[in-house]
């Protein structure tokens, strides 16, 4: 009994010294490292995209600088590339973390394109546009004459939103031209699009419901941007004959769409029966307990 | 034929004599409840992750560049493939909780006092290699989720002076978590743990038999508790048969367990596997929200909140070294832990504490 006492508490003691020296150590160490800090409390939790933090959201929001261009950081934190990760120096080049050469040619830095050049600024990345908006009668007219609708003409050039049909309407087409053609072509999209966009749904609820959906993802990805790039020439008779193509494909991705969710209804069915099997079990096991009680 | 064949059976093994003295003779407490159950509840649920675990094998690929295209391969793909991943990870949630259960009941029921300190330390072991398990296994589908939260847990050996850097080192195989890591904790997950587990396991079962069962601390028949000088079996002569009175409370538990395991399959198939679950692991982008799964939430917690990263582990280790060794601090006989308000203060506390931080650590 009192050796019982006894180890209990030189166990106690024992602990306690351990803790008392480890605690000195700690102390010593400071037990802090800069490592660990960046590691664990900084990047793993750290809320929002780490691009922010650059020298030109600072610059832009600064007095420093010219009332019109303070607003771009806000503007850009509403718009796609910003949910993207798309930061200031992948369109206007420059190096963010280095404040004397942020805005060095050297560096790549571009600025504000010029009116005619916007088309190469942003092609950089939408390759594909960049093409069929350059055949397109946009395209030439901005080319030849110098004047024309380029891509923040439609899209604007920092609050940036998710390209949708929408876009194609009375309000802004007729600030140049009549509605006529960009209505019909509207038309032609808009099933086409009402498809992507049913699928893209679909695809995030059996993703939802772990059907992992990577390759009909890609090949649905890669029909949407060839379809929109397909807009911008801006030629109804080419995006008639095309949308035809682009529903096959688009039916193609919808089947195994369909097969997957017949796949998840027959899982939901299947472990469902188990399921009741094992309350009728536990109902039988219960009623037998009682009664052998 | 079939009397004959029993007849074979029974001349070869006597297991007729084994079933009338470790089933039907074999008595436990009068007063025994449907917590004691836990146990076999959690070997139960080892096996199965066993199981699921071998099948699982069978197409998994331990490669950063295949891991999660294999996980794909058996989620899609292979014939009730989906079923055995799924058994499988709704599986080791479900196993730890069993496990927690098993641990809370024993200490409020004081089922670790004197002789079965070495059953509870033992016990205590399984249940830290449970978790290790966990988090060894969590790595192996190369999802988001399971590379970022792999790249938190291996980054705390930092906070120790000295060692830390090279024990981390030691976990990834590098200074980022990679491949090797991968092959690691495969290999740690597959080969390491599984035989210790069952060598844990065996000691622990055998004195659980050897001692016996003990008796619950409350209810109508609480046995005049004798010293113990010398070894002997715990005995209850007037108890209830354990077949089939305390195999059907064991059964019961056994399907209940199975089918808490298949409503979740069924109707909230993702409930542990979260959007960034289901995205393949990219090392060069951080998501927004990374937090451990939902038992380590709480330690987790814990060492965001102690601002010495240092001290943050010694105490956890000193908690567990707490945990591990516990019947060797409280050695009071009494062993109803309502007649003990201070330790049934310090058990609520420590549950309430558990539950706070778990909440708070999931936001």
């Amino acid at each position: 009994m009192g050796g019982s006492y006894y180890m209990g508490f030189l166990l106690m003691r024992y602990l306690i010294s351990m803790i008392i020296f480890f605690s000195l150590i700690s102390i010593s160490e400071g037990g802090w490292k800069d490592v660990f800090k960046k590691e664990f409390l900084t990047a793993p939790w750290g809320k929002g995209p780490k691009i922010e933090r650059d020298v030109c959201i600072e610059c832009h929001t600064s007095e420093m600088i010219k009332s019109q261009y303070r607003e771009i950081p806000s503007e850009w934190r509403k718009s796609w590339h910003y949910e993207y990760r798309v930061a200031c120096h992948d369109c206007h080049g420059g190096d963010p973390r280095d404040a004397e050469k942020s805005m060095s040619p050297e560096r790549g830095f571009v600025g504000i394109p010029k009116h005619k050049n916007v088309p190469e600024f942003c092609g950089k990345c939408h390759i594909g546009i960049l093409e069929n908006y350059l055949e397109s009668d946009h395209g030439k007219a901005l080319k030849t004459i110098g004047k024309g609708p380029n891509c923040v003409t439609c899209h604007g050039s920092h609050n940036i939103q998710k390209a949708s049909i929408a876009i194609i309407n009375e309000g802004l087409c007729t600030r140049c031209h009549s509605y006529e053609r960009a209505k019909s072509i509207k038309a032609t999209l808009l099933l086409t699009e009402k498809k992507i966009k049913e699928i893209y749904d679909s695809l995030k609820t059996l993703r939802s419901r772990l059907i992992y959906t990577e390759d009909d993802d890609k090949i649905l990805f890669r029909t949407h941007v060839e379809f929109r790039a397909l807009f911008h020439t801006v030629d109804v008779n080419l995006v008639k004959d095309r949308t035809d193509e682009f529903s096959k494909r688009l039916s193609a991705i919808e089947v195994r769409v369909q097969k997957y969710f017949q796949e998840l209804e027959f899982r939901q069915n299947f472990t469902g029966i188990i399921m009741f099997i094992f309350i009728g079990l536990c109902i039988t096991v219960f009623l037998l307990g009682r009664k052998s009680e | 034929m079939v009397q004959r064949i029993r007849e074979w059976i029974e001349i070869r093994t006597g297991i007729s004599e084994l079933v009338r003295s470790q089933l039907i003779g074999y008595m436990v407490p009068r007063n025994i409840n449907i917590f004691y159950s836990l146990g076999i509840v959690a070997f139960v649920a080892y096996i199965i992750q066993a199981i699921t675990g071998i099948f699982l094998l069978i197409y998994y690929a331990p490669h950063e560049d295949h891991a999660f295209k294999s996980i794909q391969l058996i989620m899609n793909t292979v014939p009730y493939g989906w079923l055995f991943r799924l058994m499988h990870v709704v599986g080791s949630n479900l196993m730890v909780a069993v496990v927690f259960l098993h641990m809370l009941s024993v200490f409020f029921l004081q089922a670790y006092k004197k002789p079965r300190e070495l059953t509870w330390v033992i016990g205590a072991l399984m249940s830290l290699i449970t978790l290790t398990f966990c988090l060894s296994g969590y790595l192996l589908p190369w999802s988001q989720l399971s590379y970022w939260a792999t790249t938190i847990v291996t980054t705390m050996p930092t906070a120790f002076p000295v060692i830390g850097d090279f024990f981390t080192k030691l976990l990834r195989g590098g200074e980022q978590v990679s491949g090797v890591t991968l092959n690691r904790f495969f290999a740690v997950h597959v080969a390491f743990l599984p035989p210790l587990m069952l060598i844990l396991f065996g000691i622990h079962i055998f004195l659980v038999c050897r001692i016996g069962f003990s008796s619950p601390p409350f209810g109508k028949v609480i046995e005049e508790r004798k010293e113990w000088k010398e070894f002997r079996p715990e005995s209850y002569p007037d108890g209830h048969p354990f077949y089939p009175y305390f195999f059907s409370k064991e059964a019961f538990m056994i399907f209940l367990y199975f089918l808490a395991m298949f409503f979740i399959i069924s109707f909230a198939p993702a409930l542990f596997l979260p959007a960034d679950a289901n995205t393949p692991a990219d090392p060069l982008n951080t998501p927004e929200h990374v937090r451990p799964e939902w038992y380590f939430l709480a330690p987790y917690q814990m060492f965001k909140l102690i601002p010495n990263k240092f001290l943050g582990i010694i105490l956890q280790i000193t908690l567990v070294i707490l945990f591990i060794l516990w019947p060797f601090f409280d050695r009071l006989k009494e062993n109803n832990i309502l007649k003990r308000p201070r330790l049934l203060v310090l058990f609520l506390g420590v549950l309430s504490l558990w539950a706070v931080l778990t909440i708070w650590g999931s936001y």
